[in-house]
């Protein structure tokens, strides 16, 4: 039986996709202070990452939240428990072999959008923004290698996910076209007025992606998918 | 939209998974249209109304209507 005491004294529980959220942010803190130390304390790397522009930032700590993801994932996926709870947070028993299944996909499909966002920025560094043909091409080469490994990737997950997922889906990439072409359009226009500085296409491409993790996530916590 | 799922869900004792398994969709959908979240599509509306053996309108409920 409950007594006034226990009332007053009691703590609000958190829910388990709280605590997941917090250990997660925890664990994101932890590694984000690692690498920044490690990043300030190597004077030549701290040369080098400040010469980059913001694009190439954006696009290095896309390319780490999607390779780290990726890997969390993976390891997950091999745990039934782990992938129950990686798939919907509330699961009570373990993954099905189609859940873990689904979920090495997506992990593929992260770490191929690390792997190709990570590629030109290394290669930049690599080579103090003078990459020769040859390694260009090569590196070319395995982006649209990548590029199509992830398409094929993200249909199998069109084609394995229900209806809200696929719903989700359509409706990050519709918000996403409808804003950012307004958005575009504005910055071409008043780039063409002088009044805003240039854009190159890495810049839009590192922006987009950007927004569109925003986005969809967003959307997936709008409809309890997150 | 509101809908009654919860409450027919509830009559027969199936937890939201045990529900998603027979629509063959994940728990997370049967949330969020339980929720409000959502709203199904039409085969998915009349799946859960051959499920429960009533038909949609008996289910769904278009408060605008």
């Amino acid at each position: 039986m409950s007594t006034g005491d226990d009332i007053m004294t009691a703590t609000p529980k958190l829910s388990r996709t709280n605590r997941t959220r917090l250990i997660l942010m925890a664990a994101g803190l932890v590694v984000g202070g690692v690498l920044g130390a490690v990043i300030a304390r190597v004077e030549h790397l701290d040369a080098l990452v400040q010469s980059l522009a913001w694009s190439d930032h954006l696009a290095a700590f896309l390319a780490f939240c999607f390779l780290s993801l990726a890997l969390i994932m993976t390891i997950a996926s091999f745990s039934p428990k782990l992938a129950a709870r990686m798939v919907d947070p509330e699961a009570t028993g373990p993954a099905k072999p189609a859940q873990a299944s689904f979920l090495r996909i997506q992990a593929a499909v992260l770490a191929l959008a690390g792997v190709m966002m990570a590629v030109p920025v290394i290669a930049f560094v690599a080579y103090r923004g003078q990459t020769p043909v040859v390694m260009g091409s090569v590196a070319m080469m395995g982006i649209v290698a990548a590029l199509l490994a992830q398409t094929a990737g993200n249909l199998a997950l069109w084609r394995q996910s229900d209806e809200l997922l696929r719903k989700s889906m359509a409706e990050t990439g519709s918000i996403c076209f409808w804003i950012l072409q307004g958005l575009l359009f504005l910055w071409a226009a008043a780039e063409k007025l002088s009044l805003v500085p240039a854009l190159s296409s890495w810049d839009m491409m590192t922006l987009l992606m950007a927004f569109y993790l925003v986005v969809s996530s967003l959307v997936a916590m709008r409809r309890g998918l997150a | 939209m509101k809908n009654r799922l919860k409450v027919l869900r509830a009559e027969r004792d199936w937890s939201q998974a045990d529900l998603a398994d027979r629509l063959e969709v994940s728990r997370q959908t049967i949330n969020a249209i339980e929720t409000g979240k959502y709203d199904p599509s039409l085969p998915l509306a009349f799946k859960i109304g051959r499920l429960f053996g009533q038909p949609i309108e008996t289910i769904f409920d278009d408060e605008t209507a």
